[in-house]
Formats: structure tokens, sequence, C-alpha cells
């Protein structure tokens, strides 16, 4: 098959990006949402990384976190409620050069999508999972999730609920081929940034469960974890992020974490008290999928030269013509 | 007792007064109130002895009300849409294993483009299933229906789904006469499985059935929902007899004597259709309606008796086939088929695109005139479909239909009229 002539366009001038390029719509989520203070992170962390919109794909499912295609100025996908990832997959299939970010939330991705969940941990193709975690239903407003505190009384469990939360990284650590876990919280947006930045430059699945406020339908979950930064575990190392010296002013209870050490990374995840973020494993060994996979590129540089030739010789002027 | 009521919390009530066993819920607009309520219910302990129970999603929802209800247990569920979608394996073995499930459908379009509004594209889409498809036209028959549906279910041993407009009624607020639990108590009997399981000789259900049996056991199949159309009736009947109100049935006639036009039409359309057809009727213009109340089965022989003097019969349907046309259109062609009647597809309110009686003055004034062309859409923006298949033609802008539509029209409000 060619390949469009578009994606072998000189480009003639580099480009500079700027935050302003990745505005997408404005959003319309609730005020105080923590979704406002992820989208600005991401779009600090595609400008850091000059990452050009249209080389950039953010898939989601359905959820108040899956409108975030709508609002970052790149391609984007908004599918189905928890087929983010599969989606994702299979853009990754064709167009491995792509970055490819997936936003999902606990409902999207630990409730109705959670099979897929498991698997695109074991398949570990090269993108970065952005799981925003507010343990609610919050776009058909105040419904349980599997995040949920035990005991919340919501919509479709007046009388509380009854089971334990999934914790959503102990999950993922206890999938074999995993290969990036961490865990960040929207109220510490120069760490999330980290964070994010760190998934970003791992290469295989880095999947981020983001603590996510909800001060509409969920006000307070995370007020003790926010208002005592005390109880917050700022995770540590080279292989990690580190902690600015600013951030070490007020979050003074922090670990230095080998997040090469899986079985450290387990304890750590299974606490929330205090809470814990940062990166808790990392195995840049792990293969990929595409890697394995070896499959055919569309887009060898190559194949790009050789299309460009093709293109250029139509205005070449032959002197015997 | 009257109640001003919202038709999801009027559903969640008359669910309850049915006694259910098990609930299964995961939320999905416009389905959602009813669930709620009836979590609520539950926890205020007016539905007793019965377990709630939120799954991870709709294929979970309705699988576990399978295995509930292959256990012995009255089950309910409710969902819309994509929900619906996404359950649809299971919502074939339900009718396959003969389970009588009821479940409610909050009648919503499917996507892509993402659209949470009300047509018909989501049950449509399941009719073949084996399921028995009863169609509310106002939130007093959806509540009706509800009762009704438990007794057919289990009579037939057969799932049924109550289809009510998405927010049309789901979320509109209507006085209804709710039924009290003693008139419920002995209008449906506690749950008496029809395929019982035996202790002495336990089997596994699920059964592997080739090609020497298997048309049977679907023709079985078939004969069951073709039961339903004398049952239906019958339980109609002993609903009016206890309740003392007309709800169900297999369809609703209104205005047909001596109408030379007939508008078929399903769901809470019928309103608006009706106060149009008197408007006519006072013009001197003989013209009437049915509503149909049972999609599947389809009453194909009750049906080509009602349209028997009709002339010219108006297919009002909101669901399209596509690459064909109309779905309801084609079961009433197929009721009328060797009878010389003109019959017209119009398909209409896709999306939650409103039906307002200014358009139906138009539509029906075209069908008196004999200007209508089949199959019509009722207020399409042909301009707006024109300039896109231009643009795609010239390749103007990048990117797919819905985007480069929404691009042209610009924000605004849905239109309306």
């Amino acid at each position: 098959m060619d390949t469009p002539i578009a994606e072998c366009a000189l480009r003639l001038i580099d480009e500079e990006y700027f935050l302003d390029d990745y505005q997408g719509r404005t959003p319309r989520w609730c005020t105080g949402c923590g979704d406002n203070a992820i989208l600005a992170a991401v779009q600090r962390v595609c400008r850091n990384e000059q990452l050009p919109p249209e080389k950039t794909v953010f898939v989601s499912g359905i959820g108040c976190s899956s409108r975030f295609p709508h609002y970052i100025n790149s391609y984007g996908f908004h599918g189905l409620h928890g087929r983010a990832l599969p989606v994702a997959e299979g853009i990754k299939l064709r167009r491995p050069d792509l970055h490819v970010f997936v936003v999902t939330g606990d409902g999207d991705c630990c409730s109705i999508g959670a099979a897929h969940w498991i698997h695109a941990l074991r398949y570990n193709m090269n993108m970065t999972v952005l799981m925003h975690d507010n343990g609610i239903y919050g776009l058909t407003k105040n419904q349980a999730s599997p995040t949920s505190p035990l005991g919340l009384k919501s919509k479709t469990t007046p009388q509380g609920t009854q089971l334990e939360p999934i914790n959503p990284v102990s999950v993922s650590l206890g999938i074999r081929n995993v290969s990036f876990v961490a865990q960040a919280a929207d109220w510490i947006p120069d760490q999330l940034q980290d964070t994010i930045e760190a998934a970003f430059h791992h290469k295989g699945l880095s999947f981020v469960r983001i603590l996510q406020r909800c001060p509409e339908f969920l006000p307070g979950r995370f007020d003790p974890w926010v208002q005592e930064p005390d109880r917050m575990l700022l995770l540590h190392h080279k292989d990690g992020v580190g902690i600015s010296p600013d951030l070490a002013k007020i979050y003074r209870n922090k670990e230095e974490h080998d997040p090469s050490n899986r079985n450290r990374a387990r304890e750590i995840a299974s606490t929330y008290d205090p809470m814990p973020v940062g990166v808790l494993y990392r195995n840049p060994q792990m293969p990929c999928y595409e890697d394995l996979r070896k499959p055919d590129r569309f887009y060898t540089p190559a194949i790009v030269k050789r299309v460009l030739e093709r293109e250029f010789d139509k205005f070449t002027i032959h002197p015997a013509e | 007792m009257l109640k001003q009521i919202e038709g999801s919390r009027a559903v969640a009530e008359a669910v309850g007064l049915c006694r259910p066993e098990v609930i299964c819920a995961y939320p999905i607009s416009p389905q959602t109130h009813i669930v709620e309520g009836c979590a609520e219910l539950i926890r205020a302990g007016t539905i007793q002895h019965c377990e709630f129970i939120n799954v991870e999603s709709e294929f979970a929802a309705l699988s576990v009300a399978i295995g509930a209800s292959a256990a012995g247990a009255r089950t309910y569920t409710a969902t819309a849409s994509q929900g619906l979608l996404f359950m649809a394996e299971a919502v074939y073995n339900a009718a396959g294993l003969g389970l009588p499930i009821v479940m409610t459908i909050g009648n919503r379009a499917i996507g892509a483009p993402i659209n949470i509004w009300n047509d018909h594209s989501d049950s449509m889409a399941l009719r073949d299933a084996g399921w028995i498809q009863l169609h509310a036209e106002t939130n007093q028959e959806a509540a009706d229906l509800h009762i009704q549906a438990f007794k057919l279910a289990e009579r037939l041993s057969t799932p049924v789904m109550v289809c009510m407009d998405g927010f049309i009624l789901t979320h509109a607020y209507e006085r209804i006469a709710m039924p009290d639990q003693a008139q419920v108590d002995a209008f449906l009997p506690s749950y008496q499985p029809r395929q019982v399981l035996d202790p002495a000789d336990p089997y596994s259900i699920g059964a592997m059935v080739g090609p020497e049996a298997f048309m049977e056991v679907r023709y079985l199949a078939h004969d069951k929902l073709l039961q339903a159309l004398s049952v239906i009736p019958e339980i109609q009947q002993e609903f009016k007899e206890i309740f003392g109100r007309e709800s169900g049935g297999l369809f609703h006639r209104y205005r047909l004597e001596d109408a030379e036009t007939v508008v078929v039409t399903m769901g809470s359309l019928a309103g608006t259709v009706k106060d149009m057809v008197d408007e006519r009727r006072a013009d001197g213009v003989r013209i009437g309606v049915i509503t149909l109340c049972s999609y599947r089965p389809f009453p194909l022989d009750a049906l080509r008796r009602a349209l028997q003097g009709a002339a010219k019969v108006i297919v009002l349907e909101k669901s399209l086939a596509l690459g064909f046309g109309g779905v309801l259109a084609t079961d009433v062609r197929m009721a009328l088929h060797g009878v010389d009647t003109l019959v017209h597809t119009v398909i209409a309110g896709l999306g939650g695109r409103p039906i307002t009686r200014k358009s139906l003055a138009r539509l029906f004034g075209r069908v008196e005139r004999g200007e209508l062309k089949d199959p019509h859409f009722l207020d399409l923006d042909l301009d707006l479909v024109r300039r896109e298949i231009d643009n795609q033609r010239n390749q103007i802008t990048a990117g797919p239909i819905a985007e480069n539509i929404l691009r042209d029209i610009g924000p605004r409000a849905t239109k309306v009229g």
C-alpha cells in the first residue's frame, strides 16, 4: 500500500510547539474537577516533549475522563465504554510511530473494560495509559464504581457499598509482564507532570493511576491527603521521578524506592495511608508486543524515501523534454 | 393511587410491586433512574427479599440475571442503547434458554456518532433474538406493562423486554395510577418456574444441539412467541379485570372507524399523532392511528384485519435499516401482502430529533395530496446533506462525516420544527 503523501512531506522549518498548540475545545468538566489539572499536566508534557499534535493520539472510552480527546488539540478517538485499550492497540499495530495516550477512568478501565485492562498490560505495547480514578461514576451522576470506598452511599448503593474497592495498582502489578506502574495525584501537579513524563519515556505500556477529585459526586474523598501533606508518601529514585526542592518543603514524607524492586512495589501499592505517589515499578527490559511480533512497518525510512522520490519525480523537468 | 411521578420511578415502583428477587444494575442513560429507583426502594425496605447487585457491565448484568433466573429467582434488569448491544450475546442466550427475565429498555439511539437521545435503533437491533418486545405509549402503560411482563414471561417461560422511549418517557413526570400491592399480588402469583430443576435428577443447562435437532429447538422458540399473540390479549384482559384499565395488548386503535388513512406507529410518538389526527378529523379527513404495543411477536393477522378498510397507511417509525429503509414499515407491508394498500415509510425522530405537530401537519398534507415519495425522512435537512456530499466529493475538509457536519452547522441548539 502506498504511504500517504502528507506523511512524507518535508519539514522545511523546525516547528516549535507552545502550550496553546495543544488547546482543544473548552473543557466542560465541573468546576474543581481533577480532570482539569490532569489535562493541564498532559499539555505541559506534550509541550516539553514537543509532540507534534498530528503525531499524537488520545484514545478514550466513555466517562467524564473520556471527554479528554475533545479538549486537547491532537488526533483523538472517543470510543465505546470500556474499549479504549483495544482501540489504542489497533492504532498502535498499524501506526507504531504515533504517540498513543489512553485516557480512561475507574469505571471504564476497572469495571466494564477490566478484561482489556489485564490483557493490555500483558501485550505491553508502547503507550501511556492515564487512569483517572475518582472512585465514582460521574458522567451518569453518582453511582458506585469498583474503586468506590467501602460503605459509600451512592444512587445505586443507597445502603452503602459492601465490597472493598479494587486496588488498580496492585492488580496491575499482579500481571507478570507488566512493565510500568505509577500513581499520581491531581493535587500535586508538578509531581503528576513528572510522573506522566516518566511514563511517556518508558518503552512499553505505562499505567498511571491518577487519584482524581470529584467535587460534585464524591467531595472529600481525598481530603485527608490533600489537607495533610504528611499523609502523602513521595517515591523518588533516579530511575523513577525526583522531588524538587519546593515540593520537598511541603511533602516531607518520602522514600527512595528502586522501581525495579517489584516486591517492594507491591508492598507500597497495598498502602493508602500514607498514600504513595511516584513510580512504583518499571522494567525497561520487558519486551513490547510490537517488538515480539515484528510487524511490517508502513513507515520505514526506506519506504518514505521511495514514495518521496516518486512524488518529486512528478515535478522534475528533464532536460531532454 | 394517583401519583405525580417520573416515568423511571413509576417503573421502579411497578417492578418492586412484582416482588422481584434479583435485580442486576449497570447505569446507562436514559435508564439510570430506574435502577437507582430500585436500589432506593430496597434500601427503604419497600422491596423486600431482593438481591440488588451492582455489576461491572451490561454483559455482566444480563449474565448474572441468566444465572439467577435459571436458579429460580424472579429476575429483573434494565438497560439502553450501547448497553443492550454490549449484552447482545446474553440476550440471545436468555431467550434460547427460555428464562423469564424482564428487562426495561430506555430506548435510545446507537452510535457512532455518540447520541444519548431517543429512537428505536437499540431494541430493533435485537428484535429477532427471541424476546417478547412490548412498547409503552405512556408512562402509565410503561408501569402497567412491567406488571404484565412478569406474568407473560413466566406463563410462557420466555424473556420480555419492555421498551419505553428514553427521556420522553423515562424522564417525564406524569400523573400515574400506581397499583397497590394487593392488586398486583392478585394479578401476579409468586414465581413458579415452568422449567423446574429436580434435585433427584441433576443436569446441566446449556445443551449443545447439532444439526439433528437445532431447527426443531428454534422452531419451538418461534412457536412460543407466536403463542404469545394469544396470551398477550388474555393477560391484557386479566389486567383490566383487576386494575380496571386498558393497558398493553397487541396494539391500540384510535379513531379507526371509516378511516381511509391509518398511521401505524409505536411508543410515545402516538400522543402527538393522535392530536394531529383529531385536528385532521375536525377538517373532515378520515384518518386514524394504530399504536403497536407488541412488536415481537408481530401481530400480522390482527394488523391485517385492522387495516382492511384503509386505502393508505403511513408507517411512522423511529428506526432505519441502513442500506434498506424502514424496519417497522417492512413488517407492516408483510401484514398487508397481497392487499392493494399504499404504504408510506416515514423515518422520523432519529437521535432525538423532535417530531412536532407542525412537521406532522406538513407530512399528512403531502400524503393527502399524493406527493410523498418513499421512503420519506421527516425534517431531514437536505441542504446540509448535499453540502457534505459535495465536501466528500471534493475533499474540502478532512475527517469523518459526523465531525464535518458539526463543523458545518456550528454550535446551535437542537432545531425544532
